[in-house]
């Protein structure tokens, strides 16, 4: 491919970012990968390979519910977030004090921590969202870097480092294996629910609000719409699903509450929890709600399996990479990788699907048409 | 006691400013929010440490001052050329989407800290030792100053001073503030924005290295990989507090962050582990007690 | 008492003075039109009333209420809505769900018969302008003429008392213009009061009864459009003082 077929190609990419925001996806389609998730652990041999994919599709199943959040209120309503780990923190701690202090069962700890994540959202909001685009975007990435401070000045309370360990399972009564089952389900039940309810919300009349505000905030306000009532709304509900899927993060996966949630220096993928949303989305499509979703379980499989399995490749033929290199290494890579996808698909994978599906029925139409004519004359 | 910390915060926030100094500008000439601000800090003060050693074994004892400068000079201008090619590269095809901007710029951050880490090796990464430039200490009023603070904050205000003169006496620095102000009438004086944006890029990553090499050879002694994230943090703080362009708002900001700052680690107990949290606490305050920002560019309406 | 009342207003932008003072009244069921150079401030005037823009002396009074300074959403709801001299619709929205953003505002809410759902209201609005059919068309695939009607039918959804348009005719062609005119006339018949400022002379004048005339951000004629016509300063204020 000639160079400046590339770079048409990139530029293209760039500026195609934006979405038809009224895309339906093939609810059929939907379904049938459904069921096949569903199938999913009957397909596997039972034992470590099991625990293995199944590990990484729950967190992935929490991790997409936290991006899919995220794309209500960036793709759809337009307010950038780069530190939407702040939802996934506040939920985890959120759940991780009200057991630890208060001893109450994860039935009620959950839920309460999602309605800190919504507190948090609007005691945010208030003073913040009147910030313009590149302030409102730079505070969002600061917030969950400031926290780590908070967490440890309190540092008795949120235990430092370690956070709050040892929290409850949300099966605490099965077997190894059969829980890793049981926390699929149910992270995947988390998953089509909570999109659905996310899904419903944005094609609603709200819905075409908050896309009224990402187009136009002036026009939306000429409109007669309090634009800051609905700014909030959108922050809030984004919240209450981030930090819904932090809170059972916890639970599910971590078992604590811990800084790391909010940022990770150490991590392969620094802020990995504020980035993933971002790039799942835009892998996936922007404003598409089921965008996200693709985007992250493609995050993930190259992550965890695409990434170790070549490296082993690579062995075999000969080279060896460092072990300590191996996943910085495979996140240059897998950056490239990305950026690669994104030049091909600019608007989403997700929603390059959708289309060609789309454009899949017409040909028959014009068949028809072509057809009717003939027989005509 | 309020004099130390009156002291302390002006010295602080001098070199603050100049980490906010690059940032602010790019926005404020190019009008992009270029957040690999933070790795062209990171860049350039660990190209400094790499050029330090070897320098200082190079240049006589005589001239042993030479080696940071020569040292500093040259980080500055290679962290300058790896900017503007980061810019050429990237940033410069998608100007018009500041979502495009923003994220694309995070990337690269995390894709120049992943390449300090595969370059220079794990310890490197996690701490890399910056000599402080001045050892000892130095007498202000009645207060003891380490001696690198003091020389950080005088070459960050000859930074400040070297700009200004820039952008009002020479043309190239005048075609620069034509464009922040009126871009089609800049356009229609003939500046190339291209070649002006591209110009900016590399003076911008230039002043991004230098307040690496000051910041992290005064405040912290040793860069970190992922610094950028608190390089940003500032950068971020200094401009919600003076406004995002304006230069003289840098230094505003950064006065009343590195007061502020030292203020509160000083008089709360326990608050020295705060201190990534302040940024956020003061712009919280500020925000609260004016809502429509500071200084900077004001956005009004249509 | 006037429906609409400006008193005094005055906005400074740093040395430049925008607004400089102006005073005027709007009637109920009038058709005002207001003409003037580029620059002479008729935009920013607009901005003033609408909420966009807050002077820096003067006042605004809706039927004697007081809404300077008030934001534009609650200027809206009050009954006082404007169009936009560039259009700016909802892009990634279809036709129809412009018009139902509007209808989801206070006033649009309210103001729904109950027996008509919102999408019922919105097409009506739609077929006042003569979009219905591009009803579920993404808003960007329509064209320029379109959108300028797309804009007076989400305005109209608010049922509002007065109507403020800024540049309406802007890049019509005759056919558009025309439409425009008689779509104009009809809402004003429906017991609209509409404020137009406009260049297109020849559109504007076939519209209204009464013009004012801006100049360097002051009303330097008021009167019929065949007065203002013959109006010497008018006619220099346009063509230069070389007549």
């Amino acid at each position: 491919m000639p160079l400046n077929t590339i770079t048409k190609n990139f530029r293209k990419a760039y500026t195609e970012f934006t979405t038809r925001i009224y895309d339906i996806p093939p609810r059929m389609l939907a379904f049938l990968i459904l069921v096949m998730f569903t199938l999913l652990p009957y397909l596997i041999p039972y034992g470590r390979p099991l625990r293995e994919i199944l590990s990484v599709l729950i967190s992935a199943n929490l991790m997409a519910i936290l991006a899919v959040s995220w794309d209500l209120l960036v793709g759809r309503t337009g307010l950038i977030s780069l530190g939407h780990a702040l939802f996934y923190g506040v939920g985890a701690y959120g759940t991780a004090i009200l057991y630890k202090y208060f001893g109450w069962p994860i039935w009620i700890t959950i839920p309460l921590g999602m309605l800190a994540g919504v507190g948090i959202a609007l005691i945010i909001g208030f003073p913040c969202l009147r910030l313009k685009g590149p302030y409102l975007a730079l505070l969002t990435m600061a917030l969950p870097l400031s926290v780590t401070g908070f967490l440890y000045y309190f540092g008795d309370v949120f235990g430092r480092e370690r956070g709050i360990a040892d929290l409850p399972r949300v099966f605490p009564g099965l077997r190894l294996y059969d829980r890793y089952i049981a926390d699929y389900y149910l992270s995947l039940a988390l998953l089509t629910i909570c999109s659905i309810i996310i899904y419903k919300l944005a094609t609603s009349k709200t819905g075409m609000v908050f896309v009224s505000i990402l187009d136009d905030e002036l026009a939306t306000k000429a409109c007669g719409i309090n634009v800051t009532k609905y700014k909030l709304m959108s922050l809030a509900i984004s919240g209450l699903f981030g930090s819904l899927a932090g809170a059972f993060y916890a639970h599910m996966v971590s078992g604590s509450a811990n800084p790391r949630f909010f940022m990770d220096p150490t991590a392969i993928l620094p802020m990995e929890n504020s980035l993933v949303p971002i790039i799942a989305a835009i892998l996936g499509g922007i404003g598409t709600i089921y965008g996200p979703i693709v985007g992250v379980y493609l995050y993930r499989l190259l992550q965890d399996f695409a990434f170790p399995r070549m490296f082993e490749c690579l062995k075999a033929t000969g080279i060896t990479v460092d072990v300590y290199l191996q996943p910085h290494i495979a996140l240059v890579a897998f950056i490239s990788i990305i950026v690669l996808l994104i030049v091909r698909w600019p608007r989403g994978i997700a929603r390059a699907i959708v289309e060609w599906l789309e454009d899949l029925e017409e040909p028959r139409e014009v068949e028809e048409i072509l057809k009717e004519k003939a027989e005509k004359g | 006691m309020l004099e130390a910390i009156l002291i302390f915060g002006i010295i602080n926030g001098l070199i603050y400013s100049l980490v906010a100094l690059g940032f602010t500008t790019a926005y404020g000439i190019s009008g992009i929010v270029n957040l690999a601000h933070g790795a062209f800090f990171v860049v350039g003060a660990y190209l400094y440490g790499l050029f330090l050693q070897p320098l200082s074994n190079i240049i006589p004892q005589e001239f042993s001052f030479l080696a940071p400068v020569t040292a500093a000079i040259l980080s500055i201008i290679i962290t300058g050329v790896i900017g503007s090619i980061f810019y050429r590269i990237t940033l410069h095809h998608i100007l018009g989407d500041e979502v495009s901007v923003l994220i694309t710029s995070i990337i690269g951050c995390v894709i120049f800290q992943k390449l300090i880490y595969i370059t220079m090796g794990y310890a490197a990464a996690f701490q890399f030792r910056i000599e402080p430039l001045l050892s000892g200490q130095v007498r202000v009023l009645n207060t003891y100053v380490p001696s690198g603070h003091v020389l950080a904050a005088i070459i960050s205000l000859i930074a400040f001073s070297v700009l200004a003169i820039f952008i009002s006496k020479t043309k190239t620095g005048r075609a620069m503030k034509a464009l922040s102000q009126d871009l089609e009438s800049a356009m229609l004086m003939g500046v190339s924005t291209e070649k002006m944006y591209t110009f900016t890029s590399l003076l911008s990553a230039g002043l991004a290295s230098l307040a690496g090499i000051l910041y992290t050879s005064a405040l912290t002694q040793g860069v970190a990989s992922q610094m950028w994230m608190q390089a940003l943090a500032i950068s971020f703080t200094v401009v919600v507090l003076g406004g995002l362009g304006s230069i003289k708002g840098s230094i505003f900001g950064g006065l009343i962050f590195g007061i502020a700052e030292y203020a509160a680690t000083k008089l709360l107990p326990g608050g020295g582990v705060l201190q990534q949290s302040i940024p956020f606490i003061v712009i919280i305050i500020a925000l609260l007690i004016r809502p429509k920002g500071l200084f900077g560019k004001k956005i009004e309406m249509e | 008492m006037h429906l609409l009342e400006v008193k005094n207003l005055t906005k400074r932008f740093g040395g430049l003075v925008a607004v400089n003072n102006v005073s005027f009244h709007v009637d109920e069921g009038e058709l005002l039109g207001i003409i003037g150079p580029n620059g002479a401030g008729k935009t920013t005037l607009f901005n003033l009333i609408t909420g966009y823009l807050k002077p820096d002396s003067g006042k605004i009074l809706l039927r004697g209420e007081d809404i300077t300074g008030l934001p534009p959403n609650k200027i809206a709801n009050k009954g006082l809505v404007r169009t936009f001299q560039i259009v700016r619709p909802f892009r990634h929205l279809p036709t129809i769900a412009n018009v139902l953003v509007a209808l989801q505002s206070y006033r649009g809410r309210r103001r729904i018969e109950w027996i008509k759902t919102a999408e019922r209201k919105a097409m009506e609005m739609l077929e006042d302008v003569g979009l219905s059919d591009m009803a579920l068309e993404p808003a960007e695939n329509l064209s320029h003429g379109d959108l300028k009607r797309l804009e007076i039918a989400r305005a109209m959804a608010l049922e509002p008392e007065i109507v403020l348009l800024d540049e309406p005719f802007g890049g019509l062609n005759p056919v558009e213009t025309e439409y425009m005119i008689k779509s104009l006339q009809r809402i004003h018949l429906d017991g609209h009061t509409l404020v137009i400022v406009e260049h297109k002379l020849h559109a504007l004048m076939k519209l209204v009864k009464r013009v004012l005339v801006m100049h360097n951000g002051e009303i330097i004629a008021e009167g019929t459009p065949e007065e203002i016509a013959k109006n010497k300063k008018v006619v220099e204020v346009y063509l230069g003082k070389a007549i």
